[in-house]
């Protein structure tokens, strides 16, 4: 084995050896001690994350890639099964970011969880999570990649419905579970179409053997995958519900890691996308309409977890433009930017959160900036980023992706949404700093606000380093693949930039109307439309359960009996030689005499005629 | 509904006064497993009786042929619908204990269908949404139809057009060519 390759495959051995350690210990009888969240679980995200850096490092200064395959799992006369790793451009560069994020967010819930009786369990999850995860994204053929995706998904179910008592969050862990399972059904059926038609499920050959196929359908397949598992319009309602959950797993999960599986999985199907433009335009218009409709969601809501919920889902939309612009790294680099700065929001909302006492609410918090400077700081940092603030991580990213839509050929309106969601980014995230660390406190005094704990301020501190200087660092170190255009008139090159000051002036006037007293403001239909999500969960959840479950339950328990026994049974032949019965009795009226002089007469007469 | 049924059964079959299935035939004849449809007033007090609640609110499900017996039609309300802050037996489920159970109450939990009143109206929030979609999905192909991009010309070389470069001889005047004015 080439020495390179020995050395991506023994990093990858030796990370998952070390994060399934602490995980194979929670299966014996031995008691853990009081701080194996800290000491065990910790740590060993902490090594290997450390570890990862080795393969980093060399594919940085050699450029090399590399794909191990080991064990023979399943062979067939069509399909080959091996358990293998694609060591690529994607997977080498997002381990050691995912790996960082969860160290920080598992330092954080160290502190956030510190109540938890079952503190322990959580962490065992989460690196349950972080193995599955790890999976995916290393995953050479569809079926590991399969075993990953559904592994995050249980692991999302588990850890959404983790205050499992709340009949609120065991609804929010059910439509995780079903949203997600409609996604699968399409990446199943790309699979199966694959399988028949391709007979591999190995990433390479695939993409070779596909050449001169129409893919259209597999494609679709998978567009609906990544439709499920990233939240995209039309099975989008399950990640605002995620909210629920604990703040690190709406942290790891639902921003940074698990909700880009399913744009991880276009990137790397993202050859099989280059030459279908049915694909790429389903892609950049579903795109284009998740991230207008989820910023317009997020404008009115009240909930600082829900507002960051739909801020990711706007994001997620953002990365969906860029896989239809046939931009797949661009999609990659916004992957990586986006989890430094959307986890840390998180965090800086989770140290927020229980720093008042549990208070979820914006309207209710304020002048935070004086009573937590670190945090309201790294959220303001945080904010920025989203936004796009030139040379903060989420610029190179961001900004590459509305340049390159600006100056390639695409559909109008998804260039006019996409533009319109970056203003309204910039209009919450302004709405979220100002309601939560600017202003005069709305808040009982007695708060337990303490941000002193280092569990707190290192992992926001290492976000935050990650939010300022991320984007440029990994911008450096990569080769793009494809050339972007750099020539085009001022105006398009400026436009992210205008579109959110923009925004950000737009909201600060906003802002500034609360504080002066106005006449009374009327009911107005787009704010109804905006806070109830745009009536998609009033709608969706109440009218299709509630047509399948009754129909299901009268077919169950009424109709089957009813159908065999009296609509096709018994009871209907009876109702139908009924009238028969009667109608052919009410015929025969009795009169003998009658029939008899009839009989007689037609007798006399035939005889009469025979004998003629 | 059908597990109801036999665990009337099993308890009749189990009360043990007489053996056998003949011990099952009294509690036939009198009504305890097969419920019939309520005609009068007696068999509507019972049947009220029967499901606790009182014979005021008692309604029995029309009869159709479905089989319901003499289940009572319950408001068709989720438990989600019900007060939140009120002392209920199981909090959990906002439930009293021996409470009469709605037919479909598998689809009322708590977790599943929510009848509880919206800000809006059903036929406001139908047409919202799905004009919402609509409107997105017109604007998205007359988007296809009238796409955005940035114009693009023929390459203009300097050099004459690269005249020299393309083996063109230095003697000979060589054509300019114009395509647009930098």
């Amino acid at each position: 084995m080439h020495p390179t390759t020995l050395m991506y495959t023994s990093s990858l051995l030796l990370m998952f050896a070390v994060l399934l350690y602490p995980l194979l210990v929670t299966f014996t009888s031995l008691p853990l001690n009081n701080d194996w969240a800290s000491s065990h679980a910790k740590t060993a995200v902490k090594s290997a994350f450390l570890i990862s850096l080795a393969p980093l490092s060399l594919f940085l200064s050699t450029g090399m890639e590399a794909v191990t395959s080991s064990w023979t799992w399943m062979v067939t006369t069509t399909l080959d099964i091996t358990l293998s790793f694609k060591f690529d451009h994607y997977s080498i560069i997002f381990i050691p970011i995912a790996l960082y994020v969860t160290w920080s967010i598992l330092e954080f819930a160290t502190w956030y969880m510190h109540s938890d009786p079952l503190m322990n369990r959580f962490f065992k999850y989460l690196l349950t999570f972080l193995v599955a995860m790890l999976i995916l994204v290393s995953a050479n053929n569809l079926f590991q990649l399969f075993i990953g995706w559904e592994g995050v998904g249980i692991m999302s179910f588990l850890l959404i419905g983790w205050w499992h008592g709340r009949a609120d969050a065991n609804t929010a862990a059910l439509q995780a579970v079903l949203y997600n399972r409609v996604g699968d059904i399409g990446l199943i059926l790309g699979m199966a179409w694959l399988a028949t038609n391709v007979n591999s499920w190995d990433i390479q050959q695939m993409f070779i053997l596909s050449k001169n196929l129409d893919m259209t359908l597999p494609l679709l397949g998978l567009i609906l995958a990544a439709t499920g598992k990233s939240a995209q319009f039309g099975l989008h309602p399950w990640l605002p519900a995620a909210m629920e959950g604990p703040t690190p797993v709406s942290a790891l999960l639902h921003s940074s890691t698990m909700v880009v599986a399913g744009i991880f999985l276009l990137i790397r199907m993202s050859p099989l996308m280059e030459n279908n433009q049915t694909a790429l335009t389903l892609c950049l218009c579903l795109g284009a309409l998740t991230t207008m409709f989820t910023a317009t969601c997020a404008l009115t809501q009240n909930d600082i977890k829900k507002i960051v919920a739909f801020s990711t889902s706007s994001q997620l939309g953002l990365m969906m433009v860029t896989i239809g612009l046939n931009q797949p790294q661009l999609a990659f680099l916004h992957i990586c930017t986006h989890a430094f700065f959307k986890a840390m929001l998180f965090l800086c909302s989770g140290s927020v959160i229980h720093s008042l006492n549990d208070e979820q609410d914006i309207r209710k918090m304020g002048g935070l900036h004086h009573l937590a400077p670190f945090t309201s700081s790294c959220l303001t940092v945080g904010s920025l980023a989203l936004t796009g603030t030139p040379f903060l991580a989420g610029f190179f990213s961001k900004d590459a992706i509305i340049e390159a839509l600006n100056t390639s050929h695409v559909n109008a309106w998804a260039l006019t949404l996409t533009l319109i969601a970056t203003s309204f980014t910039a209009i919450y995230s302004l709405r979220v700093i100002f309601f939560v660390t600017m202003g005069t406190p709305r808040f009982l005094p007695l708060s337990p606000i303490n941000e002193n704990n280092p569990a707190v301020i290192n992992p926001l501190k290492r976000l935050a380093w990650g939010s300022i200087f991320g984007g440029l660092l990994v911008m450096l170190n990569i080769n793009l693949f494809k050339t972007p255009v750099l020539t085009m008139p001022a105006e398009l090159k400026l436009a992210a930039l205008a579109v959110s000051i923009l925004g950000l002036l737009t909201a600060l006037e906003l802002a500034t109307l609360t504080s002066k007293q106005f006449k009374v403001t009327p009911l107005r239909t787009p704010h109804h439309f905006s806070t109830s999500l745009g009536f998609v969960p009033a709608i969706i959840h109440r009218q299709i359960p509630q047509l399948s479950l009754l129909l299901g339950q009268k077919i169950a328990s009424q109709m089957v009996d009813q159908t065999w026994l009296e609509k096709t049974g018994p009871k209907a032949i009876a109702n139908a030689t009924t009238p028969l019965a009667s109608a052919t009795s009410n015929m025969q009226q009795g009169l003998i005499k009658t029939y008899l002089t009839l009989f007689l007469m037609t007798l006399v007469l035939v005889t009469l005629i025979s004998t003629t | 509904m059908a597990g109801v049924g036999f665990q009337r059964w099993v308890r009749t079959l189990s009360k043990g006064k007489i053996s056998g299935i003949s011990g099952l035939l009294p509690a036939c004849r009198s009504g305890e497993i097969l419920t019939y449809f309520p005609i009068n007033i007696g068999e509507i007090a019972a049947a009220a009786k029967k499901y606790n609640i009182r014979v005021e609110d008692y309604k029995p499900i029309a009869d159709n042929g479905e089989g319901y017996g003499d289940y009572p039609q319950l408001p068709d309300r989720s438990q989600q619908d019900r007060d939140p802050a009120y002392q209920w037996d199981h909090p959990d489920l906002r439930r009293n204990w021996n409470e009469p159970m709605h037919w479909d109450f598998d689809m009322f939990i708590r977790n599943r269908v929510d009848t509880s009143p919206t800000v809006v109206p059903w036929s406001t929030m139908c047409k919202q949404l799905f004009g919402f979609v609509g409107f997105m999905l017109f604007m998205f192909y007359l988007g296809d139809k009238f796409p955005a991009y940035q114009p693009v010309g023929p390459k203009q070389f300097p050099y004459n057009n690269l005249h020299l470069e393309r083996g063109g001889s230095p003697d000979v005047e060589p054509e300019e060519v114009k395509n647009y004015e930098i």
